[in-house]
């Protein structure tokens, strides 16, 4: 019976291939918009590095001024000085790994004459942010623990900055420069796509750095620190700790390295506040850390956690959620309208089938694979409308940031993916059954007598 | 075959209550063709759609070949209207961008035969009605006549106990309702009960039995009077 209701419902389509085409055409529209803010959703809320995400915590101690005023919010949360950073990493603690980060910024060149110098961004860290944050390498792999210890003049570099400075050859071994200080590349990474950036805080997406060097070397070299300082009032001219009195500022009690910790499991991260709690008390006979403790604002959250907050805080991507459901439910609204005309226009075939003695689950199932096969070709031009519709969104997105985002690094959050392409075609036979629902019920309730009789 | 005891239909509407067939009692023996006449509105088609188990009905009884339907479900009745009935309409009712062949293999498709009994099937009832050669036309392609013997193969394909025939020469001219009434006879002389409901006296002649149905009530003129059962309310 299945390739006979397979053969009824194909020559239904066809039998009125207008009422078929805006059928598919409503189902279409709707979820090629639907989808196209969903995919931008997925894409945009996706916790990154989702299988460790909840091992992955940002430490914020509040060694701020008694005075100061109570932070009840993570996000506005100060990040953690120099002497807490270090001290920390030096400690004992049931931390699997832990790791800080600034930004820094500087003109990358080689020898050859034709590469033009680049400006770039990188990433000042150390060594255990590689493993932390499962960083994929292309060529090479990160700096080891002494070669960050002794400060050496090693760099990582991204895919892209390794393909415009050396072609995308194995750069490792090579020299190049940032500004006048030589180094050897010692790592090319991978594409790495972040859903958000969230190492630096920034939770940007489409930002990517372009290369990545050891603290230490960074210190040596007093490389500029773009990053904002957040100091005790007696400190003066804090802002100029971005290029000078770097021995002042890594002594001082100014906030400015976004430090991580890895823990695995709720035991080790009690284990690992207890550790802090017993420095932080440590230091308090030295003068540091003197708000009370109930006071103090010290924050360990988990990367599931501050995107939990983030994510909230787009309203932009509520506001254009609402109106994609919207849009799809009249879409489907219309849909209704349209099965029911092209089914009651069959009423008769069905009241004599019904006469000759077709049960109604028979009608139904006849009706439903129908409306599957509505359904799978609606979702597969939603799908390729969905297509050009974060293209058009991606399109949006550059032109708002005055082209200073570039394509290639946008493409993940406009990407259509296996995952969103199943969903796309599972919410379209779904939505297309639950709008087929009241037409085949009526359908299959007429009443074969009434429509039999001789007109 | 076909006894009805005491059955009656109301049609209610919030304001009116019609009785269209009123405690009707009938017995329609196997190998009977009978004919059932009446004026419009008489109920004649209420008749033909309680038969047909197109219709329930509010009281009384009706036996189809032995079994009681009252109080059978939806799929029951479905289940037997396909192996126990076969209709033929006025108007053909023939689905028409199917060929004959199509046509013809609805009733079996339900009735779950396989391929090849179906084939088996639907070729022997095309042939009883003489359009074998005719198998893949559309009925769209054939005369009132042919569409009406298209109906009639569709109607006994299964071997159904009995056909209802909804003023099958109706749409017909003189000399194509012959054929028809004709085919119709040789069905009944293989055994097949037929009742059949008509305008046309003549044809009513034809059958063995008719049965008048006015206002509701029926009574059943038998040429043979040991067969009389008349009852009415």
């Amino acid at each position: 019976m299945f390739s006979y209701n397979l053969k009824l419902a194909v020559k239904s389509i066809k039998d009125r291939p207008s009422l078929t085409v805006l059928m598919v055409a409503a189902i279409a529209v709707g979820l090629g918009l639907f989808m196209t803010v969903i995919t931008m959703a997925h894409q945009s809320e996706n916790i990154p590095l989702s299988y460790k995400s909840e091992n992955l915590y940002l430490i914020q101690l509040d060694n701020r001024e008694v005075d100061a005023e109570d932070v009840p919010i993570q996000a506005r949360m100060i990040d953690m000085t120099y002497q807490d950073s270090s001290n920390l990493m030096a400690l004992n603690t049931a931390a699997k790994e832990q790791t800080y980060t600034f930004t820094t910024n500087g003109i990358l060149n080689v020898e050859d004459e034709n590469i033009q110098p680049l400006r770039s961004r990188l990433t000042v860290t150390t060594q255990g942010f590689f493993s932390m944050f499962d960083t994929p390498f292309l060529y090479g792999q990160a700096w080891s623990k002494q070669e960050d210890k002794n400060g050496d003049a090693v760099i990582v570099l991204s895919k892209e900055t390794n393909e415009y400075l050396f072609g995308g050859i194995n750069s490792v071994g090579k020299q190049m420069r940032i500004d006048t200080r030589v180094l050897t590349v010692i790592g090319v990474m991978d594409n790495w796509y972040l859903t958000r950036k969230f190492y630096n805080r920034s939770y940007r997406q489409g930002n990517p750095d372009q290369a990545y060097i050891p603290s230490s070397f960074a210190f040596k070299s007093n490389l500029p620190r773009m990053a904002g300082f957040d100091c005790w009032s007696t400190t003066k001219n804090s802002r100029e700790f971005g290029n000078v009195r770097l021995d002042e500022l890594l002594n001082s009690e100014c906030a400015w390295l976004t430090f991580w910790a890895e823990i695995e499991g709720k035991s080790k991260l009690e284990e690992y506040k207890s550790s802090v709690n017993q420095y932080i008390e440590n230091q308090k006979s030295f003068g540091r850390f003197p708000r009370a403790k109930e006071k103090m604002n010290d924050y360990f959250t988990n990367i599931n956690e501050q995107l939990t907050f983030v994510n909230s805080r787009n309203s932009t991507m509520g506001f254009l959620k609402t109106v994609a459901y919207m849009f799809f439910a009249v879409c489907l609204l219309n849909a209704v309208s349209i099965l029911l005309a092209k089914f009651m226009r069959r009423t008769k075939e069905v009241s004599l089938r019904r006469a000759l003695g077709a049960k109604k689950s028979a009608i139904m199932f006849q009706h439903l694979l129908e409306v599957v096969i509505i359904g799978l070709m609606g979702g597969a031009v939603g799908v390729v409308l969905s297509y050009f519709g974060l293209q058009g969104m991606m399109s949006i997105r550059l032109y708002a940031s005055d082209y200073m985002l570039k394509a290639k690094d946008l493409i993940p959050y406009y990407h259509l993916d296996w995952q969103m392409i199943s969903l796309a075609f599972l919410v379209a036979i779904f939505s297309t059954i639950l709008v087929a629902l009241y037409p085949i019920w009526r359908i299959c309730n007429v009443s074969p007598a009434s429509q039999l009789k001789a007109q | 075959m076909l006894k009805m005891e005491n059955v009656s239909k109301i049609y209610r509407t919030d304001l009116i209550e019609t009785h269209a067939l009123r405690k009707v009692d009938l017995h329609i023996k196997q190998g009977e063709f009978v004919s059932v006449t009446g004026p419009s509105g008489s109920g004649k088609t209420t008749f033909l759609n309680l038969a047909g188990l197109l219709e329930t009905f509010e009281e009384g009884d009706y036996f189809l070949d032995g079994q009681n339907v009252k109080g059978l479900n939806d799929n029951q009745l479905s289940q037997l209207r396909n192996e126990k009935i076969g209709f033929i309409f006025q108007s053909f009712n023939l689905i028409p961008d199917l060929p004959l062949f199509d046509n013809v293999d609805v009733p079996l498709r339900y009735r779950g035969f396989n391929r090849k009994e179906r084939k088996e099937r639907i070729e022997h009832a095309l042939e009883i009605v003489g359009l074998s050669s005719r198998i893949q036309h559309l009925p769209t392609q054939l005369s009132g006549g042919q569409q009406q013997r298209v109906a009639i193969a569709r109607a006994i394909a299964g071997e159904p106990k009995f056909l209802l025939a909804d003023e099958p020469t109706g749409n017909l001219d003189s000399l194509m309702a012959q054929q028809v009434l004709e085919l119709l006879e040789n069905i009944n002389a293989k055994g097949t009960t037929i009742v059949m409901v008509t305008h046309d006296d003549k044809l009513a002649k034809r059958a063995h039995r008719n049965i008048q149905i006015f206002d509701g009530q029926v009574s059943d003129l038998a040429k043979d009077s040991s067969d009389i059962l008349i009852k009415t309310a």
